[in-house]
């Protein structure tokens, strides 16, 4: 009963989402919106899709003039819709309404990995005994407050009304965790390729994928399991306490196993996929140039950071300022940042490769040449999932105050330089640096929340030992 | 949490200052407003004297060329202009037609601009759009016209590219000497500027018709300057009643009037902007400049412009340069106490150390009191204080002058020696702007001034506002540890098996209890924008007097809030009501504490001026902010004092009880009335003042939170 209720209120807040929306596209000069450059930027802009569609239309190469720098897909897809408005609305009234779809299923898809995230830990703390902290929040679940957080986020909303394709690769993102999380092979690797055709930084999240389809969805640590098996087998045995990996594994219900065969599947459906994409970009742009032409007019654009208007990440103004010959050098360096977190991440959060994902997402829309706050909204709806795991995460109230600052505060800075004239690009830089630097800290935080979690399920676990030893 | 407090023992020293400045927040935060405040009082000490930055400039360099055959030319415009005051019938068109034709015969370019001044809009969005975007709508009725009249010299050496504008702005129906005479100098320099030589950059000269206002003539020219219509369609809408109207003008259109143009003239980019005005009533003392420099939004003109401008006057022309004054503060004796006190601190540092030099005379310091009161009120109010402020929406820098003289304009004589003195002085500023290769980037943009030759630069008065704020995320941050802490405690106290279900939610999310806070201040002000939208309503009914509008206004935003209450509010605060404890208004007023922060920061950036004074209302408010209920329960002498302050605190902060207790100390009881404080409100937000959003958005709430509590 209650829980029908609290569906009901869900549903309710989706609907009023939606509308508000649906309210905000009728007005979209007085916002204007499309303009600011937290939006739109070079990859995720509409207008420049529609100028690549309509150079395609004219039979020139949708990559002349360095307007476009998204995928043929994207161009096929939306394209005509930029171009065919209904009677009397507001133009890009289609392409509207395709971003509030892709929200909307982006919102129904976090919630459906939350529900799988949630069945999955409640059954690993049962089989550790720690009923005590599978209870659910009273207020909403996790998976709810998750979705309501990425459908109500101002960012969510201004890339959506702004006409920026962001929600079209944030569902991309999410069909391969929803896939991986699932286990449906063919999603999660067509997701996967999709996304990083769009916008290359998610080819990291392969990483988190692989250990999905390997491992399951998060749980504790494993050695908890392990130290739990042994103590089940030692008391059952009434043997000596050491215990070997070989009897750990002979348990079959406990799916601690690395599953190769999904992971190979995987990797063999992601070869389909891409061999899929690539064919069809090859004949879209075949007469310009050719898949070498879209390779270097799309990945190319996005790692040589090539335009340096200024934008909500940091690297613009840093390569602004760069001698020319020190270029390629940091752009190496730049880059290598990314990479460099993938491996020690990804050992230490093995076990939870849904956060994985998360973490590796924050990093790459923070270190990322035209970060928007689409990848913002992304991730923040992402970090609902885990709610009730980062319950003791300090500072929440702080950085909370400063997303609210720095996102006032930004288009301020902005006004102040480019419109008025009193201030300069530093003033605009300075919220970019604050910016990033609220998600460093949003990233090591919520580690560091997670890992003490880990922390305290551990220490509950052998409390629970005990006690059992105890009573035996 | 016996376990965390062991190994707490090292911590990093950033870490324990910061603790350190928590646990210590009620002494730092009363010393950090009062350093505040005597920071803010200090400012007229600390103004340092202006220079003039960008070298390229060299005002007075070049020996005026401005001669007494000019001069007399001019006055020769000014008696014809005003003569045809005298004649009934259509002079106003007359007079149009003899200035364009002395501009034509100079060899300018001459074209009419005609225009219809635009309404007030109520636009709340408008501060983060440029500047001409959103206002296409416009409903023409033919009586509301004017025409400006706008000649164009080109620079011979110039590549057209940059353009010096001069207005001149004068009421076209019924013209006044002052006017006239402004006409005159901007003539006297026009017909110079042609035969020069060394100009580089073209010259407009708008004689700007004000019958509708100085400001609206001066900001329809700008916005059609700067959107060029490609189709040649862009005069229709113009001249629909001018074919009505004026069909007899264009008959007897004269042919000898060779540059005169029909459609519009353009130069380059405006490199700066003259606005020249002459007042009427005579001087006591000595000829005096006044300047005015206050735009829109608080934004003020770079401070080159107005140094040149300062050099000129007072070193070659020997005019005394003046700035607005609050003359209310000269006459206090407070100030002057205050100064007296400065003045022997400045003498007793001296005594130590001759080389201090600190502390200037009392009377300097009532005077430089006085000014920077009227600069940070001017400011705060958003609102222009002439139509230089139109330009700096287009980000020209933009000054009036406003000349006065001595003597009376009725002998001939003194009128050509104030033309040109006049005269030189504008001539040598364009000369200075003519030399500038760039914009104008070199000197401040943010600053306040104390007099003419005296500032204040964005480095210093920040220290100020700074000081103020700083003890807001200090409490906020004490206030919700403490209020954790507290939970915790209580925590420990209850056993858990007897603890609720509601506990144990609480529990299992204690760091994001400031959530329903937040939701709660988030609901507050979000009512904020709706009273902010609410005007708007008011305005659509006919015929209301002010003192109706303002109380109909007041009802309608007491009734949303209630709405709002009932409808929102409910679902939200039924859950945390129920288990309403002590450390639950903490948490609430340490987010209010942090959004009133975050606030004043963002306003700060936008508008210093009104950063300050907001400041000097919410951060006391802030800060003794207690509930009621709590105090009441306990009648001891300190929380009767709080009790009575925060009651004092939160009347003074209501924004028509500030406007209201302001006045009446400025001007005196006798002249209020609730209607003004309506008029005033109506007239910030046609100019689109973010003061208007700042005090409904960030001032309103807050304040509605803290007389809640």
């Amino acid at each position: 009963m209650a829980k029908e209720k609290k569906d009901g209120s869900f549903w309710l807040w989706v609907i009023a989402s939606v509308i508000f929306r649906l309210v905000l596209i009728y007005f979209p000069k007085n916002l204007n919106l499309a303009s600011r450059p937290e939006v739109s930027t070079p990859l995720t802009s509409l207008r420049r899709l529609a100028e690549g569609y309509w150079l395609k239309q004219s039979s020139l190469s949708p990559y002349a003039g360095s307007m476009y720098h998204g995928s043929p897909l994207l161009l096929a897809v939306l394209g005509p819709l930029t171009t065919n408005g209904i009677e009397g609305q507001p133009n890009n009234l289609l392409c509207s309404l395709v971003f509030v779809i892709a929200d909307l299923v982006n919102a129904i898809l976090i919630r459906a990995i939350g529900e799988k995230l949630q069945i999955a830990y409640s059954q690993s703390l049962k089989s550790l005994d720690l009923y005590t902290i599978s209870k659910s929040s009273a207020i909403l679940p996790s998976r709810d407050i998750a979705a309501l957080v990425y459908l109500w986020n101002p960012f969510t909303i201004v890339a959506c009304v702004g006409l920026s394709t962001s929600p079209i690769e944030n569902l991309t993102i999410l069909l391969s965790l929803y896939g991986a999380c699932t286990r449906m092979v063919p999603l999660a690797a067509f997701g996967w390729v999709m996304a990083t055709h769009l916008s290359l930084y998610p080819v990291i999240l392969i990483v988190p994928v692989i250990l999905l389809l390997g491992y399951g969805p998060d749980t504790p640590p494993r050695k908890l399991f392990l130290h739990r098996r042994c103590d089940k087998i030692d008391d059952n045995a009434s043997s000596d306490r050491n215990c070997h990996q070989g009897e750990a594994v002979k348990q079959p219900e406990l799916a601690n196993v690395f599953s190769w065969r999904s992971v190979n599947l995987f990797l063999l459906w992601t070869i389909i996929w891409s061999l899929y994409v690539l064919v069809l970009c090859g004949i879209y742009v075949k007469q310009y140039g050719g898949l070498g032409e879209m390779f270097r007019r799309t990945y190319g654009f996005i790692l040589t950071m090539q335009d340096l208007s200024p934008n909500i990440g940091v690297l613009w103004y840093f390569f602004a300022e760069v001698f020319d010959f020190f270029r390629n050098f940091f752009l190496v360096v730049f880059h290598m940042n990314i990479l460099f977190m993938i491996l020690p991440l990804a050992i230490r959060l093995n076990h939870r490769p849904c956060f994985l994902a998360f973490v590796y997402i924050t990093t790459s829309s923070m270190l990322k040449s035209y970060p928007s706050v689409g990848d913002s909204a992304l991730y923040l709806g992402l970090v609902g999932l885990f709610v009730n795991e980062l319950a003791e995460m300090q500072f929440s109230f702080f950085i909370f105050c400063v997303y609210v600052g720095v996102s006032l505060l930004s288009p301020v800075m902005h006004n102040l330089w480019i419109w008025r004239g009193t201030g300069n690009a530093n003033f605009y830089f300075a919220t970019a640096m604050a910016y990033a630097c609220l998600q460093i800290i949003l990233v090591v935080e919520s580690v560091s929340a997670m890992l003490n979690h880990d922390r305290e399920l551990r220490k509950l676990s052998t409390a629970a030992k005990l006690q059992e030893s105890s009573k035996s | 949490m016996a376990e965390s407090e062991t190994p707490r023992t090292k911590q990093r020293p950033i870490v324990r200052l910061g603790l350190f400045l928590i646990s210590h927040s009620l002494l730092f935060s009363v010393v950090c407003c009062a350093a505040g405040v005597v920071a803010l009082l200090l400012l007229p000490v600390l103004a340092k004297n202006t220079y003039i930055s960008e070298n390229a400039l060299m005002p007075g360099s070049a020996n005026p060329m401005l001669s007494g055959e000019d001069a007399s030319e001019a006055n020769k415009l000014v008696k014809e202009v005003i003569a045809l005051n005298s004649k009934s019938g259509a002079s106003g068109i007359k007079r149009q037609r003899l200035i364009a034709q002395y501009m034509s015969d100079l060899g300018a370019e001459v074209n009419y601009h005609k225009f219809h001044p635009q309404g007030v809009h109520f636009h709340p969005l408008h501060f983060f759009s440029s500047p001409g975007s959103g206002t296409t709508e416009r409903n023409i009725s033919c009586s509301l016209r004017g025409t400006n009249i706008v000649g164009i010299i080109r620079a011979p050496r110039g590549d057209g590219k940059e353009a010096i504008v001069l207005v001149t702005p004068y009421n076209s129906v019924k013209i006044n000497q002052g006017e006239a005479m402004s006409l005159g100098i901007a003539y006297s320099v026009f017909s110079l500027l042609t035969r020069v030589t060394w100009l580089a950059k073209d010259i407009i000269w708008l004689v700007a018709d004000s019958q509708h206002g100085e400001y609206a003539a001066v900001s329809a020219w700008l916005r059609d300057y700067h959107t060029p219509v490609f189709n040649g369609l862009h005069t229709i809408d113009a001249e629909i009643c001018v074919v009505a109207n004026n069909l007899h003008e264009a008959k007897e259109q004269p042919t000898n009037e060779r540059n005169i143009y029909d459609g519009f003239r353009r130069a380059g980019t405006m490199a700066a902007a003259l606005v020249i005005k002459v007042l009427d009533r005579n001087e006591q003392f000595e000829d005096s400049l006044s300047i005015y420099a206050e735009a829109s939004n608080g934004q003020m003109p770079n401070l080159d412009l107005i140094n040149i401008v300062n050099y000129l006057a007072v070193h070659r022309q020997g005019l005394r340069a003046k700035v607005e004054k609050m003359w209310s503060v000269i006459d206090s004796k407070w100030v002057k106490t205050l100064g007296e006190l400065f003045e022997s601190l400045g003498q007793l540092a001296r005594y130590l150390n001759p080389q201090w030099k600190f502390g200037i005379p009392a009377a300097d310091y009532v005077e430089g009191t006085a000014t920077l009161a009227s600069s940070l009120y001017n400011q705060a109010l958003g609102v222009p204080t002439g139509p230089h402020g139109a330009f700096r929406d287009y980000q020209v820098d933009a000054i009036t002058l406003e000349i006065s003289s001595r003597a009376s304009f009725d002998n001939k004589n003194s009128r050509n020696e104030f033309l040109l003195r006049g005269g030189r002085l504008i001539e040598g500023v364009i000369r200075s702007v003519n030399n500038l290769l760039e914009k104008f980037h070199q000197s401040f943009f943010l600053y306040l001034l104390t007099s003419p030759s005296k500032f204040v630069s964005v480095g210093v008065y920040m220290i100020a506002l700074a000081l103020l704020v700083a003890p807001l995320p200090m409490v906020a941050a004490s206030l919700y540890t403490d209020a954790n802490k507290l939970d915790s405690i209580q925590r420990k106290d209850k056993p858990t098996a007897s603890a609720s279900v509601a506990e144990e939610c609480d529990v299992n999310l204690r760091s994001w209890k400031w959530v329903n806070a937040a939701k709660k201040v988030f609901v507050l002000h979000s009512w904020g924008s709706v009273v902010s939208l609410l005007p708007y309503l008011v305005c659509q009914i006919p015929n209301c007097s002010p003192t109706a509008s303002f109380l109909l206004w007041v009802l309608l935003s007491a009734l949303s809030l209630l709405i709002m209450h009932l409808i929102l509010a409910s679902p939200f605060f039924h859950a945390t009501e129920s288990q309403l404890h002590v450390g639950e208004w903490a948490i609430l007023k340490s987010v209010t504490i942090s959004v009133a922060f975050i606030g004043l920061c963002l306003m700060s950036v936008i508008n210093f001026a009104t950063a300050e004074i907001g400041g000097l209302l919410v951060v006391p408010m802030c800060l003794m902010a207690h509930p009621l209920k709590l105090d009441l329960k306990v009648w001891r002498l300190k929380n009767f004092l709080r009790v009575a302050f925060n009651i004092v605190f939160v009347f003074i902060g209501f924004p028509p009880a500030t406007f209201m207790v302001l006045k009446s100390t400025f001007e005196g009881f006798n002249s209020f009335n609730v209607g003004d404080f309506w008029n005033w409100v109506e007239s910030l937000w046609a100019w689109n003042s973010a003061t208007y959003l700042y005090i409904v958005m960030v001032h309103l709430p807050c304040w509605t939170c803290k007389s809640e509590d």
